[in-house]
């Protein structure tokens, strides 16, 4: 369902949209059931003439099952949901892919730097690219973000990735994420962080790996020696 | 239901009107300065007179000329695009409220037309009279004291606080402000800094341009 509003373009994407839906249809399965029943009673016990108003504090059993049972069956969706919502967590959280390329993030009021590894694919060397607001990735790659903040809490948010990261001041925070559609989106802060919070957008680009490597190869530091190389 | 559609009809219109009405972005006419600076006053204080805290520098009395351009500068990303510039960083979007020009100039006024502020020292350690010495290659584009020189694109200097002059000249020095191609004063005020070859010449200096404003 959510994917006829917003493009899924990581690879963990469906499994999020599959967890939402699924709660969805749960939920909505009892509230449409429960409204249903909610108000049939009240015109099959609207007011009559000649008939008397009872009260009833539900302490008789044919009465207490119609809480009873309903609760039972609610529980069963909720084992269905939290079965499903642990497999994403450990996927999305708690496992980040061996093989993966190291990208920084780094938020703070109002922007974002994004340190990406040059040609060496590691960071902390000279050839990383350092981009304000930009983050270029390419498609079908793992990444490992490192993920910070300068000053207050920030929120990495990738809506299109179904990524959405807390950043938070004095800690490095890791996880991953692997684009499979290239394209450019939106990248937003979901933590209100003060004045500009609503100023601080960004944009990631994802590229073919083709794309990717022209790109790095136009921003990528030079060293002297490849700058006065004939 | 005749009635009721027509009823539907005026009550879309109605929101679409207000909706219109209450939009900035189609506003024709740039609100005053005065009404733009409300959103300034967040970090620079209620008179512009800054804060430390949030390291925005006082900006009350600054030359029309000079806020209006340093604006643009932001707006055009020649300065505060460099990652190691947090607080540029922090100014850049903050730029983006100003949609034209007139909005711009509008707040440049605004803001020149507040009483300068005397800034209060906060730096030990700098020697007045040896950075006046130092002082004398800033008069040329500065002015001698500290007012600003539009035509040479001298900064007035006289009402900053010295932590931000301080902050300034290591930012220079380092190339995170006038490294951008597009910031052709920065560079040349990159250049000059490079004058001031350690930490007790920047402080000295900045003694003695915090005298213009006492």
């Amino acid at each position: 369902m959510l994917e006829a509003f917003m493009l899924q373009a990581s690879s963990y994407a469906a499994d999020i949209d599959f967890v939402v839906n699924l709660v969805g249809v749960l939920v909505g399965f009892w509230f449409f059931l429960c409204s249903g029943v909610f108000f049939y009673f009240i015109f099959r016990y609207r007011a009559k003439d000649g008939v008397k108003a009872e009260w009833i504090t539900g302490e008789v059993k044919s009465q207490k099952n119609w809480v009873f049972y309903p609760h039972l069956l609610v529980l069963v969706c909720d084992v269905f949901i939290l079965a499903a919502a642990i497999r994403v967590w450990v996927d999305v959280k708690q496992v980040i892919p061996e093989e993966n390329t190291p990208v920084r993030i780094v938020s703070q009021q109002w922007a974002w730097t994004f340190v990406h590894p040059g040609p060496d694919g590691e960071l902390d060397t000279p050839d990383d690219i350092t981009k304000i607001d930009e983050l270029h990735l390419e498609t079908n790659r793992v990444y490992r973000y490192e993920l910070s903040s300068l000053d207050v809490m920030h929120d990495f948010s990738v809506p299109v990735f179904r990524l959405k990261q807390d950043a938070i001041p004095g800690r490095i925070i890791q996880g991953w994420f692997k684009p499979t559609m290239a394209g450019e989106f939106d990248v937003q802060c979901a933590e209100m962080c003060g004045i500009g919070h609503g100023l601080m957008p960004a944009r990631v680009y994802v590229e073919s790996p083709e794309q990717h490597a022209m790109w790095m190869a136009q921003h990528a530091p030079k060293s002297l020696a490849a700058i006065t190389a004939p | 239901m005749a009635p009721l559609r027509t009823l539907r009809f005026l009550a879309a219109g109605a929101v679409w009107a207000l909706a219109i009405s209450a939009s900035p972005v189609l506003a024709e006419d740039a609100p005053t300065g005065e009404q733009i600076f409300a959103l300034c006053t967040q970090c620079h204080g209620s008179v512009g007179q800054g804060n430390v805290a949030v390291a925005a520098p006082p900006i009350s009395g600054m030359d029309e000329w000079y806020v209006a351009k340093q604006l643009r500068k932001y707006q055009t990303g020649a300065r505060g695009k460099h990652a190691a510039d947090h607080e540029g960083l922090k100014m850049r979007p903050m730029v983006r409220f100003l949609k034209t020009d007139a909005w711009v100039d509008n707040v440049a006024a605004h803001v020149a037309g507040l009483p300068r502020h005397t800034p209060e020292a906060t730096l030990i350690g700098g020697d007045s009279e040896r950075g006046k010495g130092l002082y004398g290659p800033c008069a040329a584009c500065h002015g001698q004291a500290g007012e600003g020189v539009q035509a040479t694109n001298g900064a007035p200097l006289v009402g900053l606080s010295d932590w931000y002059l301080y902050s300034s000249i290591e930012k220079f020095k380092a190339g995170i402000r006038g490294s951008d191609p597009l910031d052709t004063d920065g560079a040349v005020m990159r250049g000059m800094a490079m004058i001031l070859v350690d930490d007790q010449a920047m402080k000295d200096v900045i003694a003695h341009i915090m005298t213009f404003s006492n």
